[in-house]
C-alpha cells in the first residue's frame, strides 16, 4: 500500500480524527456518569436521613427510642435495600444501626462511630478497613423536645462502580468496531471518490506522440475531477495541435526542398557529362554532387522520422522471426566488419516472432549494427543476439568501441545530436540514425536504451512486444 | 521515340529534356495538368513522365484521366511525396513506375529505358565486359579464363554493374537493387563492397574495369577512362 496516497493519507487523517473524539466523547460521558450517578446517590442518601429525621425523630419524645428502632427497620429495611444506616444522639451513643446488609456488600460494624458533632447537613466517603469504600450522607436533626441527632445513611460505592464498568466496557468494545467500520468506510469511499483519477491517471500515461488525438474520459459530475480532466484535455488538445504543426512542417519542409535538389543534382548532372571539363573542375562538381546525395539523404531521413513519429509510416503489419532477420541482416553486413578486422558474431534464439514492418525494423538492424562498427577500432568485437523475455523479444548489440561519454547517453537518440562532432561527420552519418532507430522502436510499441562505458564498449537493448499467439 | 514531360518546375523540365534529347527522343513540354492531359489525348506518345504536384489538375488527377483513354501507354511518375500511401494510390491510378526527386539522371534513363522495352537490362546469360565474364547459368566470373571466387552479394553488384555495363549506377540504386532500402543508413557500405570487387577483378585482370565516377556512382566499362 502506497502510503503517500491521498487515500491512504485521507483514510488515517479521518481515522485518527474519528477516534480521538470518540475517546474524548467516551471519556467525558464516563467521568460525567460517575459524577452524576454520585450526586443523585448522595441526594438520595441525604433524602433517606432527612426523611427518618422529619417523620420519626421529630416525636421521639412522644413515641419512644423503641418504636423509632422498629420503624426504621419496618420502613426503611437497610438490610434488604443494602444501604447503611445510623442514628446517633448528641452525646454520641448509637440509638440505631442498621445490621449487615443482605448481599453482604459491607459490613457497617467496622465503621468508626461519630467523632464529632454534625453541624449541618454533609456527605462523606468512608473506607472500610477491607477496602471497600461507602458514600455517607450525614444530617443533623433537632427534635421537638431539643435532643440533637444525627442521622447518616450509606450505600457503597461498588453500585455505582459497577455502572461505570460497564459503560467503560461497551465503550472498549465499541470503540475499535465504530473506528474499524469507519477506516473501512472511509477507504472504500475515498477509492470511489478517486476513482476518476486513478483513469485519468492510467489514461494519461498511455499517451505518446503516437495518439495524441485520443483524449482523456471525462465524468460529467460537474465536480473538481471533471474540471481537471476538462483542462488536461484542452492542454492535450494544444500539444496535438503543436506536435502536428512541427510534423507537416518537417514533411512540408522536405518535400519544398526535395525540388531544388533535384534542379542542382540534375543540372550538375548534364554539366559533369561535359567532355571538355578540367580534372579539377569535374572534381569540384563531384564534391559538390556528394553533397547534394548527402543532402537528399539527411532529408529522407528526417521525413522517415517525421512520419513515424506522426503514426503515418507503419503501415505493413506482418508476423516474423525476429531471430532470423537479424541473423540474414548480419550476414549481409559481413564483409563491412570484415573489412575494419572488426569480429562480428550473431547468436540467436530461434522462434521469435514479433509483429512489425519488416523493412523497418531490418532498418533498426542495420542502422545498430553499422553504428556499432563504425565506432569499433579495428580488432575489436561486435556480437548481436535476440533472445526473448517475455512478453518482450530483445535484440541486443554490443560491441567493443570507442563508447559514450556519459553526460551524452541522454542526447544520443535525439536528432543530429553527435557525441564527437569532428569524428562522427568525418564518418558521413548526420547524426540521425539513431534517431530513427528509437522513432521505429516507438512505433512498434517497443523501446530502445543503451549502456556504455566510455573506451570499453556500448550496449544497446531493442525490446519489441512478442507477436501474440 | 516521343516522350511526354508534363513538369512545372521549368528548371527540371529543362535538365530532363536536354538528357532525353541528348539520348535521340523527342520530347514535348507540358507545365501544368491541363496541357498535359491535352497533349496526351491528341497525340501518341510512346511514354509519358508525369510529375505529381503541378498546378490546377493534380498529376493524380491526370493519371486518371489519360488511363481512361489510354490504357497502354507507360507512364513514369515524378514525385517529391514517397509516402507508401502515396505510391499505393498513384500504382492503383494507373502509374507503371514511380521515382522519388532527387533522382540521379542515370536512374531516370534507366527506367525510361525498361519502360520502353528497350533492353536496358541485358538478358543474356552471359555478360562480357573487357576479359571479363559472368555466366549467369553456373554463376561462375572468370577473367581471362581465370576463375574468381566471389561471395553471394559480390557476385549480385556484380552482375547489376555488367548487365548495366557503360552507365553509372548510384549508391543509391545499387542498394536498392542489390539490398535493399533497409540499407539506406549504412553509410559506407556499397564503397566497401565495390572495393573488396574491385580488388578481386583487378587482381586476375590488368585493365581496370570497375570505376568510381565522383559524385555520381560506379560503372563497369572496358573503354579508356577519360
Amino acid at each position: 500500500m502506497n502510503i503517500r496516497s491521498i487515500r491512504f493519507r485521507v483514510t488515517a487523517w479521518y481515522a485518527g480524527l474519528l477516534a480521538g473524539s470518540l475517546l474524548l466523547f467516551g471519556a467525558s460521558v464516563y467521568m460525567g456518569l460517575g459524577r452524576y450517578l454520585k450526586w443523585n446517590l448522595s441526594e438520595s442518601l441525604t433524602n433517606e436521613a432527612r426523611q427518618i429525621g422529619e417523620t420519626l425523630l421529630s416525636n421521639v419524645d412522644q413515641s419512644g427510642e423503641e418504636y423509632v428502632i422498629y420503624e426504621i427497620g419496618e420502613h426503611f429495611s437497610p438490610e434488604i435495600n443494602g444501604r447503611f444506616l445510623r442514628v446517633t444522639r448528641e452525646d454520641g451513643s448509637v440509638l440505631y444501626v442498621s445490621g449487615l446488609p443482605k448481599d453482604g456488600s459491607f459490613d457497617a460494624s467496622q465503621l468508626a462511630g461519630l467523632t464529632r458533632p454534625v453541624k449541618e447537613a454533609f456527605s462523606r466517603d468512608e473506607r472500610l478497613p477491607d477496602g471497600r469504600e461507602l458514600l455517607i450522607a450525614a444530617v443533623p436533626y433537632a427534635a421537638r423536645d431539643g435532643s440533637r441527632f444525627f442521622v447518616e445513611a450509606g450505600a457503597p460505592y461498588h453500585q455505582i462502580e459497577d455502572v461505570l464498568h460497564g459503560l467503560l466496557l461497551a465503550l472498549a468494545l465499541g470503540l475499535p468496531v465504530i473506528i474499524a467500520v469507519a477506516i473501512g468506510g472511509g477507504y472504500l469511499l475515498t477509492r470511489r471518490a478517486l476513482a476518476p483519477v486513478d483513469q485519468i491517471t492510467r489514461s494519461a500515461e498511455h499517451l505518446t506522440s503516437r495518439n495524441l488525438s485520443e483524449r482523456l474520459p471525462v465524468a460529467k459530475t460537474g465536480d473538481e475531477l471533471e474540471r481537471l480532466s476538462v483542462a488536461l484535455n484542452q492542454m492535450i488538445a494544444r500539444i496535438e495541435h503543436a506536435f502536428r504543426h512541427i510534423s507537416r512542417f518537417s514533411a512540408d519542409a522536405s518535400h519544398e526542398l526535395r525540388t531544388p535538389l533535384t534542379i542542382i543534382r540534375g543540372e550538375l548532372e548534364a554539366v559533369v557529362q561535359h567532355p571538355q571539363l578540367t580534372p579539377e573542375v569535374r572534381e569540384t562538381i563531384g564534391s559538390v554532387l556528394e553533397e547534394t546525395e548527402r543532402l537528399t539523404r539527411i532529408i529522407e531521413s528526417l521525413l522517415t522520422i517525421s512520419r513515424l513519429d506522426a503514426g503515418e509510416a507503419r503501415v505493413e503489419r506482418a508476423r516474423f522471426d525476429l531471430g532470423e532477420l537479424a541473423a540474414a541482416t548480419t550476414e549481409q553486413m559481413r564483409l563491412l566488419a570484415e573489412d575494419k578486422h572488426i569480429s562480428l558474431s550473431c547468436d540467436v534464439v530461434a522462434g521469435v516472432e514479433v509483429e512489425g514492418d519488416r523493412s523497418r525494423l531490418k532498418q533498426v538492424v542495420v542502422n545498430l549494427l553499422d553504428n556499432a562498427i563504425k565506432y569499433t577500432p579495428p580488432g575489436g568485437t561486435v556480437r548481436i543476439t535476440v533472445s526473448a523475455a517475455s512478453p518482450q523479444a530483445l535484440l541486443e548489440v554490443s560491441d567493443s568501441g570507442v563508447g559514450i561519454p556519459s553526460e551524452s547517453i541522454p542526447h544520443i537518440f535525439a536528432r543530429f545530436y553527435r557525441t564527437d562532432k569532428a569524428r562522427s561527420r568525418q564518418m558521413g552519418g548526420a547524426g540521425l540514425g539513431l534517431s530513427i532507430v528509437k522513432s521505429i522502436c516507438a512505433a512498434h510499441g517497443g523501446r530502445v536504451e543503451v549502456e556504455s562505458v566510455e573506451g570499453s564498449g556500448s550496449h544497446f537493448r531493442v525490446e519489441l512486444p512478442l507477436a501474440e499467439f | 521515340m516521343r516522350i511526354l514531360l508534363v513538369e512545372d518546375e521549368v528548371k527540371v523540365s529543362r535538365f530532363i529534356e536536354r538528357g532525353l534529347v541528348a539520348d535521340r527522343f523527342a520530347v514535348d513540354l507540358a507545365q501544368d495538368g491541363s496541357g498535359g492531359l491535352d497533349l496526351a489525348t491528341a497525340y501518341h506518345y510512346d511514354l509519358i513522365i508525369l510529375d505529381l504536384m503541378l498546378p490546377g489538375m493534380s498529376g493524380t488527377e491526370v493519371l486518371r484521366r489519360i488511363r481512361r483513354t489510354n490504357q497502354h501507354v507507360p507512364i513514369l511518375v515524378l514525385t517529391a511525396r514517397d509516402a507508401v500511401a502515396d505510391k499505393v494510390e498513384n500504382f492503383e491510378a494507373g502509374a507503371d513506375d514511380y521515382l522519388t526527386k532527387p533522382f540521379a539522371f542515370a536512374e531516370l534513363m534507366v527506367r525510361v529505358k525498361a519502360l520502353l522495352r528497350r533492353g536496358p537490362v541485358s538478358r543474356a546469360s552471359v555478360l562480357r565486359v573487357g576479359d571479363l565474364e559472368l555466366d549467369r547459368l553456373t554463376q561462375q566470373v572468370r577473367c581471362a579464363g581465370r576463375r574468381i571466387g566471389l561471395t553471394a552479394k559480390e557476385y549480385a553488384l556484380l552482375e547489376y554493374l555488367m548487365a548495366n555495363a557503360g552507365r553509372v549506377l548510384s549508391r543509391t540504386m545499387i542498394i536498392d537493387h542489390v539490398w535493399d532500402q533497409s540499407f539506406e543508413g549504412a553509410t559506407n557500405i556499397v564503397d566497401v563492397y565495390v572495393r573488396h570487387l574491385r580488388n578481386k577483378v583487378s587482381a586476375a585482370s590488368p585493365q581496370k574495369l570497375i570505376r568510381t565516377v565522383r559524385g555520381a556512382g560506379y560503372t563497369i566499362s572496358d573503354e579508356a577512362e577519360q
